[in-house]
């Protein structure tokens, strides 16, 4: 059972996920809908409603640590079915915001993982290139062969090439210029 | 008709058919796609996971880069970025200190009025079932279909406003003046697992393993969809899938577009039939839809 001990730093946690993430969890009723219906819940992951506990009792390492909010898959089911409308796939950004910025380990590395790379080749390119971003993560896991005979199907396929490896992909400006962009911004709005 | 069209990262790699029947399925209805011109990725769930700032800004980019092309409708046939581009319209509109600073970034201001619709949505409702119903040549008459929408089509309520989150009708509705039957289950807007299939293959093979079997169970030849992660996630998975249940099945997983294509009498080869891994073509010929 999670009490608040009355410590100031509780409310600071608390209305930083509030205010960042637009959703009044103040109004939440515990009623489970969203754990109810949340795809990615199980023994291991807890859902939003213990999410949502976690947060409203200030227990900033037990929310962090929580691996819900980045098994969230953002299919956006508990916000449909909340009474009170709470959008868990809103909180989640914030708590992975908050998570990378004090470089708290990600209770899911290779999720983790996988999206970063993913954000990288977007960086770089502009566009995802899936297959790319599957190779390195494979290599990065040490799993160099996983899901090699689906690649080779979809390769049979004419789905994708294996030249899609090869070639090092166009250099994209655009995408690259906005990364740039938001650390800009970020750091200003830290500095206000 | 002239309209936007948005197709994203997925649909040049493991979607392509998903945009060769839709491109070839829209030449079919006289509707004129233009690409949204140097359009770039919306960023995608793991951008709307990491920073609200840049997951914005990326949909803010596209969305400008219609803007100034003039489009006043962007058609996106990819629910994932169908959604990004709509949520994050919404959230410029009306959360002003977050959509001041994803402008920052991008360097321009939003007019923020192009119309974002789904592939599906356009069809149902901008195409229409009649017109639908005009172009058909072979219908698909014999063939049962259960319509899969996943999530991001439908949900949340809140940035989407489906007539009904738990229940749409509309791809049900597109099937069945295709002549198709079209049957009722449960799993119309069960989640797939989604982008966990790399990273969580397990919870992928959960959840997508009770979808490709619900579908079996209620006697589909087929599970038709709209969304190309949803379609890899329940076809290239199924021989895990059934190997692990030791059981020697396959139900082909097709898009909504392919289906239509079909009825139209389109040629195979413009539909990406066979890009499919698990191959519709022996249920086609036995239904008299392919040669």
């Amino acid at each position: 059972m999670l009490r608040l001990t009355g410590d100031p730093g509780e409310k600071v946690f608390l209305n930083q996920v509030i205010e960042r993430s637009g959703q009044n969890l103040l109004e939440c009723l515990q009623c489970g809908k969203c754990t109810g219906g949340c795809p990615v819940a199980s023994k291991e992951v807890f859902g939003p409603r213990r999410l949502i506990a976690s947060i409203l009792a200030g227990c900033k390492d037990e929310a962090l640590g929580d691996p819900t909010w980045l098994y969230c898959v953002s299919c956006g089911t508990c916000a449909t079915r909340c009474p009170v409308e709470i959008n868990v796939y809103r909180v989640a950004t914030v708590l992975c915001e908050i998570a990378e910025r004090e470089k708290v380990v990600p209770p899911e590395p290779g999720i983790h993982l996988f999206e970063k790379l993913f954000l990288k080749s977007v960086q770089r390119h502009g566009r995802a290139s899936e297959l790319k971003v599957v190779m390195g993560y494979n290599l990065r896991t040490m799993n160099p062969f996983s899901d090699m005979s689906q690649g080779i199907k979809l390769m049979r396929k004419g789905i994708i090439s294996p030249m899609d490896l090869l070639r090092g992909g166009k250099k994209d400006e655009t995408a690259s210029r906005i990364f740039t962009r938001v650390d800009q911004v970020e750091n200003e709005r830290v500095e206000k | 008709m002239r309209v936007g069209y948005y197709p994203g990262c997925s649909l040049e790699k493991t979607g392509k058919p998903y945009d060769l029947s839709a491109r070839a399925v829209c030449r079919g209805l006289d509707v004129e796609l233009c690409e949204v011109p140097g359009w770039i990725c919306c960023g995608s769930s793991p951008a709307l996971k990491m920073s609200r700032l840049l997951s914005l800004s990326l949909a803010a980019k596209n969305l400008l880069l219609a803007e100034k092309d003039g489009i006043e409708d962007v058609v996106v046939p990819c629910p994932f970025c169908f959604r990004r581009l709509l949520s994050a319209q919404q959230e410029i509109r009306d959360d002003r200190p977050a959509g001041i600073r994803a402008e920052q970034v991008i360097e321009a201001r939003m007019r923020g009025d192009v119309r974002v619709r789904s592939l599906l949505d356009f069809m149902h409702g901008a195409v229409g079932l009649r017109s639908i119903e005009e172009r058909i040549r072979k219908p698909l008459s014999g063939l049962k279909a259960v319509s899969f929408y996943g999530c991001y089509i439908v949900k949340p309520s809140q940035v989407i406003r489906p007539d009904n989150p738990e229940d749409p009708t509309s791809m049900d509705e597109v099937l069945s003046a295709l002549g198709a039957e079209v049957l009722d289950w449960d799993f119309k807007t069960e989640c797939c697992g989604a982008s966990l299939s790399i990273s969580k293959k397990e919870k992928v093979l959960e959840l997508s393993g009770r979808i490709v079997k619900e579908a079996l169970f209620r006697g589909a030849d087929a599970i038709v969809v709209a969304c190309q992660l949803c379609q890899s996630n329940l076809d290239i998975r199924q021989g895990e899938i059934w190997k692990r249940e030791g059981r020697k099945e396959g139900i082909p997983v097709l898009y909504f577009t392919q289906l239509m294509g079909l009825s139209f009498g389109l040629p195979a080869s413009e539909l990406g039939l066979k890009g499919l891994i698990v191959d519709p073509i022996p249920l086609l010929r036995q239904k008299g839809l392919a040669p």
